[in-house]
């Protein structure tokens, strides 16, 4: 029964860690760098609309289109201002990306806590825990795994239906191809850092609603984010749904077992622990 | 003649900005002048200032020392690190630990300390090294936390609720071991920017598989660069925990030390001598004055900092002052002029006379089989061309020879023992070269330093000069010895990989399209040395060409590959005439 309960936790888990992997992945595939802000994002968004629902006992789940859209037009800017200058530099744009989203993970995250407060928040609005089958089931977790399935159908409705998500989809697999297709691959880059900022404040704005959260634990989420991204394969939105329910399970079980601590540091053991095992990288593979 | 006035050209400029070109080995007498001076106001300043001062100027301090160290792994060696303060919190830790339970004097705890951060660096460099760029980055930033969680849980240091130290440091005393501190990772970028073991760690940041190919122990050298990069944090980190006598786990692993460190680097100039330095005192001076009056603001500002500077001037300061012919890093071990190279013909070492053999190799990347059970042999004495269409599995050969890909099956043998075990910076050693396809250069050497490297290996200084300058001279780029690569054309480009491939003194040279986009009089260059690489102390050449033409004279065997398999072999007049050749390249006709 025990496991039966840590396989249920873990795989809604999962779900929540999909939710917050899949904006980072669009943004890694398309353009070829690792967002180090993704986090920063998420805890604005998610101390925000707690400011907001606080201040104005508004559902929060309102305030999805909102922040949607803000989100999308603030990254598409920031993508054409501080990122796309790099995209011409050659080899050393991966370490100048990388810098570059580093100090704006800064920026957001100081500008969260000046304004927000440092404190670790969480709205109460879905706290309720039902029990299923002799399985005690979180509805916060079921509500981040159902939104974690819905977007990442919506990403592959989007990528493999529409003339745009083909267009995006094809320049992530290969941008030169695209090129020649007569793909604007500026505007990719423009719209995949768009869509990933909006991904990321919808993430925020679900998070808050499922775990308290702090401006200052971005770079934790970042990291989670990415251990999904590397695990699924760099890029591979699919590969990343399957790594986000493993993180999951393998989190959950390692709570019950090892304790709180352990639990805390398996993202960063996972991520160390597979690449040395897999030397070769998969980001080379991808590439 | 358009060649010649270009030339003349640009040695007229090489001489107009002179430290690009001076030609001086070793430290000039002004540096010399100082860091002398800087040692004399280093001792004067604990005698005549403040309290304050001395604090700022203690600050300033670790910042350099820990900004220098940081611009070891990251900026001299490539490998971009997030999480450097785990040497700090480890040294911090360790030293520490040897306060309260020791009585050893101050100074030997801080160099135990820095030890024990060397030795830890040592470990962990034998997992953390194996990942790359991102992985790398993230891996450290992820590291710095296990260890925060590990330190947390150890209650023997004090665990969550940290240790406080019994303060017995002067701050006069503090100020001087990081005057130390801070000159022995300055020490370290010196030596890695400007000695001959130093072009290893760049070889490894511009180019870590032609590193390898030309010789470099490039986990080696990867390695103690991250060691180097540990010992100064390490000892900074003790000495920091000793001035403020307490230490708890979030302080010793604060990620944004980390974040200050690089600013300061990333703002004076990545990669550089006196970059991090420059940005150190310019970043603390001004920050002292600017962040007190926006204390909640700093982080940010630093972050703005960093987009900044790298949106604006990605080179930092250094990198705007070479604009103006300042602050250049010159060419390693570069004489004054290009030595003068006069070598009599020389015969290969004798030995066996079967140089290369392949027995049964097969290659396969997942699904795809790129070699199928190919066999052949490279005798002394001979130049062997091998031939085939795209995806004919040219390359891979060769670099399942080389080592860069491990044979799925069969193996290969040099002068007749096994080499399959043995990894690629020691098939080198042995005398395996080889070029790349596309030419696999260190963009910020000099065509100078690129090939020094390779001369380097089993060579006293002198002699690895002496070297590099005959395997210049050979393929005739004595011209352009200190321009960088990109400078060259891409004919030019293809003759420093095979220069590279010379110094090595190599027994045999695997050249890979080493003609392609060169002009014809290029390619009659390098006919020229092919046909008298017997005369270079080269026993066998093996070339794989799409130039058939100006390959076919000059070969002694050919050997034609189809889709991973080996379909002719023999004399290229015999093999070109071959209707199964015929029909790989141009398909069946019915």
């Amino acid at each position: 029964m025990i496991v039966l309960q840590l396989v249920v936790n873990g795989v809604l888990l999962g779900g929540t860690y999909i939710l917050l992997a899949q904006g980072l992945n669009l943004v890694f595939g398309v353009m070829g760098i690792v967002n180090l802000a993704h986090g920063s994002i998420i805890t604005f968004v998610g101390v925000f609309t707690y400011w907001v629902v606080t201040q104005t006992n508004l559902n929060p789940l309102l305030l999805l289109p909102l922040v949607f859209v803000v989100a999308l037009v603030v990254g598409g800017v920031l993508q054409r201002l501080l990122l796309e200058p790099l995209a011409k530099l050659g080899n050393r744009r991966e370490l100048l990306s990388l810098m570059v989203t580093f100090g704006l993970s800064y920026v957001i995250v100081e500008m969260a806590i000046n304004l927000f407060g440092s404190q670790y928040v969480s709205l109460p609005n879905l706290q309720e825990t039902w029990t299923v089958a002799g399985l005690a089931v979180n509805e916060a977790l079921v509500v981040a795994g159902v939104l974690g399935a819905v977007i990442s159908g919506c990403l592959h409705v989007w990528l493999h239906y529409t003339a745009s998500g083909k267009a995006l989809l094809a320049t992530s697999q290969n941008a030169t191809g695209a090129v020649t297709c007569g793909i604007d691959v500026r505007r990719m880059r423009g719209i995949s850092f768009a869509i990933g900022s909006a991904l990321a404040a919808i993430a925020g704005v679900l998070l808050i609603l499922i775990l308290p959260l702090s401006a200052p634990t971005a770079d934790t989420l970042t990291i989670l984010a990415f251990v999904i991204v590397a695990l699924g394969g760099l890029g591979d939105y699919k590969g990343a749904v399957f790594a986000g329910l493993l993180l999951g399970l393998v989190q959950s079980g390692v709570g019950y077992y090892l304790g709180g601590d352990v639990e805390v540091i398996v993202p960063y053991l996972l991520l160390i622990g597979f690449m040395v095992l897999r030397p070769q990288g998969l980001g080379q593979a991808a590439r | 003649m358009n060649l010649d006035a270009r030339q003349v050209g640009q040695w007229i400029e090489r001489r107009l900005s002179a430290p690009a070109s001076a030609g001086v080995s070793g430290p000039r007498p002004l540096s010399i002048g100082i860091l002398i001076a800087l040692i004399v106001c280093a001792g004067s300043v604990p005698l005549v200032t403040s309290a304050y001062i001395l604090q700022l100027a203690t600050d300033l301090l670790t910042f350099a020392a820990l900004a220098y160290s940081w611009n070891v792994i990251s900026g001299c060696t490539g490998y971009l690190s997030f999480g450097q303060v785990s040497f700090f919190g480890i040294g911090a830790y360790a030293t520490a630990a040897l306060v309260m339970h020791t009585s050893v004097p101050w100074y030997v705890d801080a160099v135990i300390g820095a030890t024990i951060g060397g030795v830890s660096a040592a470990l962990l460099g034998t997992i953390m090294l194996r990942l790359r760029g991102i992985m790398f980055a993230l891996g450290m930033l992820g590291l710095a936390r296990i260890l925060m969680v590990v330190f947390s849980n150890w209650d023997f240091i004090g665990g969550a609720a940290g240790l406080t130290l019994p303060a017995q440091l002067t701050p006069v005393a503090v100020y001087l071991a990081m005057w130390v501190a801070a000159l022995a990772a300055f020490g370290l970028n010196y030596f890695l920017l400007r000695s001959q073991w130093g072009l290893s760690v760049i070889g490894v940041r511009d180019e870590e598989v032609a590193a390898a190919a030309i010789g470099v122990p490039t986990s080696w050298a990867k390695t103690v660069a991250f060691i180097m990069s540990a010992l100064a944090p390490a000892a900074v980190g003790g000495l920091v925990a000793w001035n403020r006598s307490f230490i708890d786990p979030p302080s010793a692993f604060d990620p944004t030390l980390d974040l200050q460190v690089i600013v300061f680097a990333l703002f004076g100039g990545i990669g550089t001598l006196w970059g991090p330095a420059l940005g150190t005192v310019i970043l603390v001076i001004v920050g002292e004055q600017f962040w007190a009056y926006l204390p909640e603001l700093q982080l940010a500002l630093y972050g703005v900092l960093v987009i900044a500077v790298v949106l604006a001037f990605p080179g930092g300061i250094v990198g705007v002052a070479n604009r103006f012919g300042w602050l250049r890093r010159r060419p390693v071990a570069a004489p004054a002029v290009f030595p003068i190279v006069s070598r009599p013909p020389r015969p290969a070492t004798p030995g066996s006379d079967t140089i290369i053999e392949v027995r049964d190799l097969t290659v396969r990347f997942g699904g795809l089989v790129a070699l199928n059970n190919v066999s052949l042999a490279v005798r002394r004495g001979e130049m062997v061309s091998i031939i085939g269409a795209n995806g004919a599995g040219k390359t891979t050969l060769f670099n399942a020879i080389t080592g860069f890909v491990k044979p799925s099956e069969g193996g290969v043998f040099y002068q007749g023992k096994s080499v399959s075990d043995i990894p690629s910076h020691r098939r080198a050693h042995q005398g395996i070269a080889r070029t790349f396809q596309i030419p696999r250069l260190m963009e910020s050497l000099t065509v100078w330093e690129n090939t020094l490297l390779a001369a380097r290996h089993g060579r006293r200084k002198d002699a690895a000069v002496e070297q590099a300058a005959w395997a210049l001279h050979t393929v005739k780029l004595d011209n352009l010895w200190l321009e960088p690569p990109g400078k060259l054309s891409p004919g030019q480009q293809r003759r420093l990989e095979m220069a590279r491939a010379l110094a090595l003194d190599p027994t045999v040279i695997l050249l890979d399209e080493v003609m392609a986009g060169m002009t014809r009089d290029e390619q009659g260059e390098i006919r020229e040395v092919l046909r008298h690489f017997r005369d270079l102390g080269v026993a066998a050449v093996a070339g794989v060409e799409h130039i058939i033409a100006a390959i076919a004279d000059i070969s002694d065997r050919m050997i034609v590959l189809d889709r991973g398999k080996k379909i002719a072999e023999g004399v290229p007049e015999a093999v070109l005439r071959d209707p199964v050749v015929i029909e790989s390249y141009l398909g069946k006709v019915s």
